[in-house]
């Protein structure tokens, strides 16, 4: 599996042979995979990795998670004010925040549903409902606009046979259009889950999704298991 | 030394350290002289530190250009309730690409200018609004924050001088309305981003109904270099209103895009066609957008110029913004991209006022009408009539935000839009 490196894989700014796995490409250069129970309290609140997918029957918070919610706590002087931070938390427990979901988080922090339903629903992060392993999410906004981020939308589409903001029937992918991601600089930019791929073109395209689709097979059956 | 790419012209202060992985590291960071600003700042006095910063000129990052050593002597000084400091690094304005280099690249640059600020400030809690997006610059950051508190740099007694400032990482998610400072304030106490009505004014009642100051991370990285070498140093780049030196964003269709630190008052032209390496396949420029997509076009030939600084941009007829540049050349079909541009404020308005949650809607409609050929030329009337409403007449300013992009386009480019008027003809969108 030794494909020719993308330009620019976007993993922290390095450029680094892209069929890496994410430890190697973070290299020396990353801080480190902080541990799950989120490290210090000051950074409790800052650690959203989706897709992690649990039994919907379990408590919302376990285990590391649980403390990690409770360092959420601690940061901020009332419970109001730890809303975001724990619809993120959930978002990464469940891969998506459902109505029950956000019933969950109002009853942690003593608020109402209703409040916490308004709040998850003003921003766009929060995945109201189920998506693909891979959320792709290409920016269309201008600067990339100018440098074809259309045709790499188009792309990504074809290659994951699905319609946007729709789900692709192997639940792999779902691809979105997102509002300017920062990385106007580097177009087109597309966010993959948590990881940005920056200078992608639609040539690219097929690679990255094969790339995506091979660490789903590597997932399903891991090397030396038999 | 910019990135990814970096040019001989460049002043780097900020960007100094950008590529430089040592440099994330809390080590890394002391042996290129990290948290030297600091240990100095905490031996002066917090009112001594706000007269530096003012003696610097340093005026915000965010856009609006406001005096930061102004702004910090707005904070109440007497100590009955919290201060707060916030700093804002959720930056969304299309265009714009400074906060996460700054984050995963010199995230302790960026802690040390907050330490500053909420010492300068009497704040003792320091919160980072990271932009939701930026999973992998957040964790880089949250980490190099875990570093810090190990470290003594944090917490109750910072470096042995007996002050207390935490500093909490925030990470919000996905609305661009959040980056407005009372729209951040809103989402920080754990409600939908809406912005609140100014006065009064965050320095009186801000985040928890606690003075507050908001910075933006550009803003608050500067601190610790003028700190370092005096305010008078910093006035040695840029001009006599804009001191200092600024990241400049620059994206579309150039050879070499990125971030690059020149002083302000640099001329755009020589940013488009010596930094930047030109125009990609040396196609003739159209226009450019010099602060973001909130900001007027200018023409090529209003471009030939026009110096990046913040009076020299409005001499132009724009706003310098956040700096962002973006640069358009002969083959844009400005239609399409006022279109794309107006459709990002219909998505993005909180719908709290009703000019603008209208007012976005309806421009991206009528927009839409005429990219499709179906417009009238009464539109393009239409459309100043309805932006020309939607100024001044809002709680904040992002439906202000869509009138200088419709406005100037449909004054400079009106050719373009009556060729789809009335031939059905596109520009550029071969």
């Amino acid at each position: 599996m030794s494909q020719a490196p993308f330009k620019n894989p976007g993993w922290a700014g390095n450029v680094g042979e892209y069929d890496l796995t994410e430890e190697q490409v973070r290299g020396i250069d990353f801080v480190g995979i902080r541990p799950l129970e989120g490290g210090h309290a000051a950074a409790s609140a800052s650690y959203p990795f989706m897709l992690e997918q649990k039994d919907p029957e379990a408590p919302l918070f376990e285990g590391p998670y649980e403390a990690r919610f409770k360092k959420i706590l601690t940061r901020y002087p009332t419970k109001q004010a730890a809303v975001v931070p724990t619809l993120n938390l959930a978002q990464e427990v469940r891969g998506h925040v459902s109505p029950q979901t956000m019933d969950r988080v109002g009853e942690l922090l003593e608020l109402s549903s209703a409040y916490v339903r308004g709040v998850a629903t003003f921003y766009t992060m929060y995945n109201k409902r189920p998506v693909g392993r891979h959320l792709v999410q290409v920016c269309t906004n201008i600067s990339c606009n100018l440098c074809g981020a259309q045709d790499v939308l188009e792309a990504f589409l074809k290659h994951t046979n699905t319609e946007m903001g729709e789900t692709s029937l192997d639940r792999a992918f779902t691809v979105n259009e997102v509002e300017c991601l920062a990385g106007c600089g580097f177009p087109t930019c597309v966010q993959i889950n948590s990881r940005y791929y920056e200078n992608v073109t639609a040539e690219e395209v097929p690679r990255i999704v094969a790339h995506l689709r091979e660490k789903d097979d590597r997932v399903a059956s891991p090397e030396g298991e038999e | 030394m910019g990135y990814p790419y970096s040019h001989e012209k460049e002043v780097p202060i900020l960007s100094k350290h950008f590529g430089d992985p040592e440099a994330r590291t809390l080590k890394g960071w002391k042996a290129r002289g990290g948290y030297k600003a600091l240990k100095k700042a905490l031996d002066m006095s917090p009112d001594d530190v706000v007269e530096i910063v003012k003696a610097s000129g340093l005026r915000g990052r965010g856009g609006a250009g406001f005096p930061t050593g102004l702004k910090w002597s707005f904070m109440p000084k007497d100590k009955a309730k919290p201060h707060y400091l916030l700093c804002n690094a959720d930056e969304s304005e299309p265009g714009t690409f400074k906060d996460r280099e700054l984050l995963r690249w010199v995230p302790h640059l960026l802690i040390e200018g907050c330490l500053i600020g909420a010492y300068a400030m009497g704040a003792e809690h320091v919160y980072i609004y990271c932009r939701g997006e930026f999973f992998e610059a957040t964790q880089v950051l949250a980490k190099a924050v875990e570093d810090a508190y190990e470290d003594g740099i944090l917490g109750d007694d910072v470096l042995g001088s007996g002050q207390k400032i935490d500093v909490t990482v925030f990470a919000g998610a996905g609305a661009y309305i959040c980056g407005e400072e009372t729209g951040l304030m809103s989402s920080l106490e754990g409600r939908r981003g809406e912005p609140r009505v100014k006065p009064p004014f965050p320095a009186a009642v801000g985040v928890f109904g606690m003075p507050t100051t908001i910075n933006n991370a550009e803003t608050l990285a500067a601190i610790p270099p003028i700190l370092k070498n005096g305010g008078e140093w910093y006035r040695q780049w840029g001009t006599e209103e804009s001191p200092g030196t600024k990241l400049f964003c620059v994206s579309g269709h150039v050879k070499r895009p990125g971030n690059y630190e020149l002083p302000l008052g640099f001329p755009l032209k020589d940013l488009i066609y010596d930094v930047c390496g030109g125009m990609i396949e040396d196609r003739a420029l159209k226009a450019v957008i010099p602060g973001g997509s909130s900001v007027a076009l200018l023409s090529a030939i209003e471009a030939e110029n026009c110096a990046l600084s913040y009076e020299g941009v409005i001499e132009a007829g724009s706003m310098l913004g956040c700096a962002s540049v973006i640069v358009m050349d002969e083959t844009t079909d400005i239609v399409h991209q006022v279109t794309r541009m107006a459709s990002f404020y219909a998505h993005e308005s909180c719908g709290q006022c009703t000019p603008c949650r209208e007012g976005t809607a309806w421009v991206t409609t009528i927009l839409k009408r005429i990219e499709d050929g179906r417009g009238t030329e009464e539109d393009l009337d239409t459309l100043v009539e309805v932006t020309d409403q939607m100024v001044g007449t809002t709680i904040c300013v992002l439906s202000d935000s869509v009138a200088p992009p419709v406005q100037s386009s449909i004054e400079k480019f009106r050719d373009e839009y009556l060729a789809l008027i009335r031939r059905g003809e596109r520009v550029g969108a071969a």
